[in-house]
């Protein structure tokens, strides 16, 4: 098979039907697709582009580590790498050789609220992409050698990702402190102890409960054709049986009354480091956008007021970020920055909180409010080539917010947002009582090695 | 996974420690790969075409003064990004009294132009969600400015990025605070194991050569002024051996227009092209633990001098690393992660320059299972050596590196970093058109063959960051172990 490159005119021409369906009122690119919901509850998303030999294939689960139940932190992630490790028509390992050795990418992730699963294939493999997906969620392979594998590769990342870390345990520790509803208060990849207590009979639970095809959305993106893949989903997946709808998991969080606030020590550290989290209101929030622009404001760049005042003009930190987390439920927007040598934690906490004053105080810039813009609407285009992150996206949509088209409302949805609002989250959220501080430290280790 | 197959490695690897301490040993009898883990039940449909893919070229240009234009329209999405490559002006080149100059100077243009400040700068590339960021790394025979924005905003972006790159203003002020920055940063990144794993095999296998040189010195940075900035950039910053590639939403005629526009005016120098020379050929097996006190994994790297990019041999080694350590289908995941649970990932790369580079297999995994892992990991290069490669892995490494280029096709990037990569190193046009048939040209014998000359274990270099107590003893089994902290300092 040959696939000739893109030309500029084939490609025109795409753009250009693509952009007369969009509605007037949209700004920028409009993404087409089709939604479709099987017998068994399985939603099935298609968006055809055929600008390269490529295709995505996107799982997208319901469930996350806020479904964990007490004594089983990090369970979701887990069971996420047991995703790998064959089923009925699978074997282990085989899943990985696959999709690499036919060219392809692939990977899994696991998030608070939903675990992903995605092939990027060239597009003459739609149909191993499909078997696959569908022969884990039909019929996975649940063994204990299995199990005990992926324990171990899962306590490793562990030690790579946190306990090897300088400010392992202050990312990890914030939450704890922030969060008083446990679904949300435990960190994902979870804990030693409670990675060793998961058996085979939680890893059949789960799978049982959660990776129903009622629980999940299905987005295929990229070099298909819609009507031709429908059947070839339907014929793969929809023999699959559905589940009773999983348990709803509470997750309201208490109003916090009083700042919280912890210090630690961190042998591994060599700067200190401030952490402040605010609790701000869920990503399906009407407050969300607003959220985001404030982010944009404070910490988004060399221009951003956190870069400006804090490291450069004060030289306090060496570095700020900010931003909200992913978080379908009560969110948390972190600010970090680690201290300049000679500075103190005070100083950074201070002028950190002090930008903080001033967005509430205003006046906030046009041309920062145009930066906010320019950044959604640059975040989507630059998402345009990628069949993964259009896949990706379209499923998050769908699950998260019900609303597939909301995909199409990214540009708009920034654009709506005034100084005004910006102003009004920063007042509402970003209080003393509604913060929780993590100092972190550097502590000398023992001499030696220990 | 089995008990047997176990034993077997672990009685093979003893060999290899005697290998790596001493004179080449006796082959040991072949054992089958010790990567049982799979079962491929071949039930999967899959197809058995090879899409062939041929990537997008450039259109391409010269300049009067030497600078290369390089433009694939892209029309898939309303931006652009840019690569401009000014070959001589990296930290290959930098003085041999302030090694670091070249990434300082790199950092610097943002800091502020004869127009612009540096606020100024970065509000009016954020304004607009764009960026223009310019690096030259520490063993880089280039400077590299890349910049991307709206296609709506091309042009004005491209009028930052030649100020920033033509006439920088060095602003003191900015210098000062550009060191304070710096130093934190220099700090932080001592306390991250995988850095420290690199830099001491930077210098084991490269030491006096630019490669051997990951980060500056502090003192190289606290001496730097605004005049050796300027210097550095009125020699160095030439469009002589310089290229812009230019990709997305535009045509060849719009970007060559502003690219006169901008840099036609940039003098040509008359600079010889740049020239390197190879690092000392290493002469002896090395063993090192960097001490990071509180760890509680051993971050292990394994590697060699290898090849240059033209090497003939490039070919042969791509596929033999694509093997060892290319990925989740590579043996060193499979092996160290999938069957032993040592860790989180193991992997290999090559990192071929036009001097000759490295090769590096690289893993962290829990400090108890430190001389399990390092046994295995070094098993593995045996085996690569001593055993050819069964057809069916064979096969499907070649399949794979040769398939993924429909992927590559997929990616705004993947096309302009290919040009890129052979207007550097003055490679045919149809090089790209031709490697999927050279890589499928790679016979087994060729690959073994590859492994024996550069898997070398009396020319290999172990490098473990973690707990001393943990690794010390494990190292120590493996030859004369140099003991270093986390500073740098050696301490023992």
């Amino acid at each position: 098979m040959t696939v000739s490159p893109w030309t500029a005119a084939a490609l025109a021409a795409a753009l250009v039907s693509t952009l007369a369906a969009a509605p007037a009122a949209q700004t920028g690119p409009t993404i087409k697709f089709t939604e479709t919901k099987l017998a068994n509850g399985l939603r099935v998303i298609l968006s055809e582009d055929h600008t390269a030999p490529v295709y995505s294939i996107v799982v997208h689960y319901n469930v996350g580590s806020r479904d964990e139940r007490q004594g089983r932190t990090g369970f979701a992630h887990l069971f996420e790498h047991m995703m790998f490790k064959g089923s009925e028509n699978v074997g282990p390992g085989e899943h990985f050789m696959l999709i690499f050795n036919t060219g392809g990418n692939m990977n899994g992730t696991t998030n608070k609220d939903r675990t992903l699963y995605f092939e990027t294939l060239p597009s003459n493999q739609l149909d191993l992409g499909i078997f696959l997906e569908a022969d884990r969620m039909r019929s996975l392979a649940i063994t204990k050698e299995n199990l005990d594998n992926q324990r171990n590769a899962v306590q490793e990342e562990r030690r790579q990702g946190l306990d090897n870390q300088p400010y392992g345990r202050t990312d990890e520790v914030i939450d704890e402190l922030a969060y008083d509803n446990p679904a949300y208060e435990h960190s994902v990849i979870g804990s030693m102890a409670d990675l060793n207590a998961a058996s085979v009979e939680d890893v059949a639970a789960f799978f049982k409960t959660y990776y129903a095809p009622n629980n999940a959305v299905l987005a295929i993106v990229g070099d298909i054709d819609p009507k031709v893949t429908l059947e070839k989903v339907r014929k793969a997946f929809e023999p699959i049986p559905a589940q009773p709808a999983p348990p709803k998991v509470d997750m309201t969080e208490p109003k916090q009354t009083a700042e919280r606030r912890l210090s630690l020590d961190d042998p591994l550290a060599r700067l200190a480091r401030v952490d402040i989290a605010f609790k701000v209101p869920p990503r399906t929030s009407e407050d969300d956008d607003a959220v985001r622009v404030l982010g944009t404001i404070l910490s988004n760049g060399r221009s951003s007021r956190f870069f400006q005042k804090v490291v450069r003009e004060q030289q306090l930190a060496a570095n700020v970020t900010a931003g909200r987390d992913s978080a379908v439920g009560p969110g948390l927007f972190f600010v970090t920055a680690t201290v300049a040598p000679g500075k103190t934690a005070a100083a950074v906490e201070a002028a950190v909180l002090a930008e903080i004053e001033r967005v509430k105080a205003g006046p906030i810039e046009d041309w920062e409010i145009e930066k906010a813009r320019n950044n959604s609407k640059r975040t989507v285009v630059g998402g345009l080539t990628s069949s993964l992150n259009r896949g990706t996206q379209l499923a998050e949509f769908a699950s998260i917010f019900n609303d597939t088209a909301r995909i199409n409302q990214r540009i708009d949805r920034i654009a709506r947002v005034t100084a005004a609002d910006v102003q009004r989250v920063a007042a509402a959220y970003f209080t003393a009582e509604n913060r929780t501080v993590v100092i972190t430290q550097p502590k000398p280790a023992t001499k030696g090695g220990q | 996974m089995s008990a047997r197959t176990r034993l077997v490695i672990i009685a093979s690897a003893a060999a290899i420690v005697a290998t790596a301490a001493g004179p080449a040993g006796q082959a040991p009898p072949q054992i089958p790969p010790p990567t049982q883990t799979i079962t491929m039940k071949g039930k999967a449909p899959v197809s058995n075409a090879v899409l062939k893919v041929s990537l997008p070229k450039p259109l391409e240009a010269d300049l009067p003064n030497g600078l290369h234009v390089m433009v694939i329209q892209d029309p898939r999405a309303p931006q652009v990004t840019i690569q401009l490559v000014i070959r001589g002006a990296g930290g290959y080149y930098d003085p041999p009294d302030q090694y670091g100059l070249a990434q300082f100077t790199a950092a610097n243009l943002r800091e502020g132009t004869a127009r612009r400040t540096s606020t100024a700068i970065a509000e009016q590339l954020e304004r607009l969600a764009a960026t223009v960021t310019v690096n030259a790394a520490m063993s880089s025979e280039e400077a590299t400015l890349n910049a991307s924005a709206l296609r709506e905003h091309f042009d004005e972006v491209l009028d930052l990025a030649a100020d920033v790159l033509l006439s920088p203003a060095f602003p003191e002020q900015e210098l000062t605070r550009y060191k304070a920055q710096t130093r934190a940063q220099l700090q932080q990144q001592r306390a991250n194991p995988t850095f420290l794993a690199f830099e001491r095999f930077s210098r084991a296998v490269a030491d006096g050569h630019p490669d051997g040189r990951m980060a500056p010195a502090v003192e190289a940075l606290d001496k730097t002024t605004r005049d050796a900035l300027a210097a550095f950039h009125k020699s160095h910053y030439v469009p002589d051996h310089a290229a812009i590639a230019i990709t997305g939403d535009i045509t060849m005629a719009a970007a060559l227009k502003a690219v006169q526009a901008r840099f036609g005016a940039w003098a040509k120098a008359g600079a010889p092209e740049p020239s390197v020379s190879d690092p000392v050929a290493v002469a002896d097996p090395g063993v090192f633990l960097v001490a990071r006190p509180a760890s509680v994994q051993t971050s292990l790297v394994v590697g060699v001098q290898a090849i240059r990019y033209t090497d003939a041999d490039f070919y042969a080694m791509t596929v033999l690393n694509k093997i060892i350590g290319g990925g989740p289908t590579g043996r060193l995941f499979r092996h160290l992660r999938e069957e032993k649970g040592y860790t989180y990932g193991a992997s290999s790369q090559i990192d071929a320059r036009r001097f000759r580079g490295t090769w590096i297999a690289s893993t962290n995994v829990r400090s108890e299972v430190t001389e399990a892992a390092l046994r295995d990991l070094l098993d593995e290069l045996r085996q690569a050596r001593e055993i050819r490669v069964p057809d069916q892995e064979f096969a499907d490494a070649k399949r794979s590196i040769v398939s993924a280029f429909a992927l590559a096709f997929e990616s705004p990037q993947a096309p302009v970093t290919n040009a890129l990569t052979r207007w550097r190193y003055g490679l045919p046009a149809d090089y790209w058109d031709k490697y999927p048939e050279r890589i499928m040209a790679i016979t087994q014998d060729e690959v073994q063959a590859m492994a024996k000359k550069y898997l070398d274990p009396k020319k290999l270099q172990i490098i473990a960051v973690g707990d001393r107590a943990a690794a010390e003893a494990v190292l120590l089994k493996l030859g004369r172990l140099q003991v270093f902290d986390a500073d740098g300092r050696k301490i023992q």
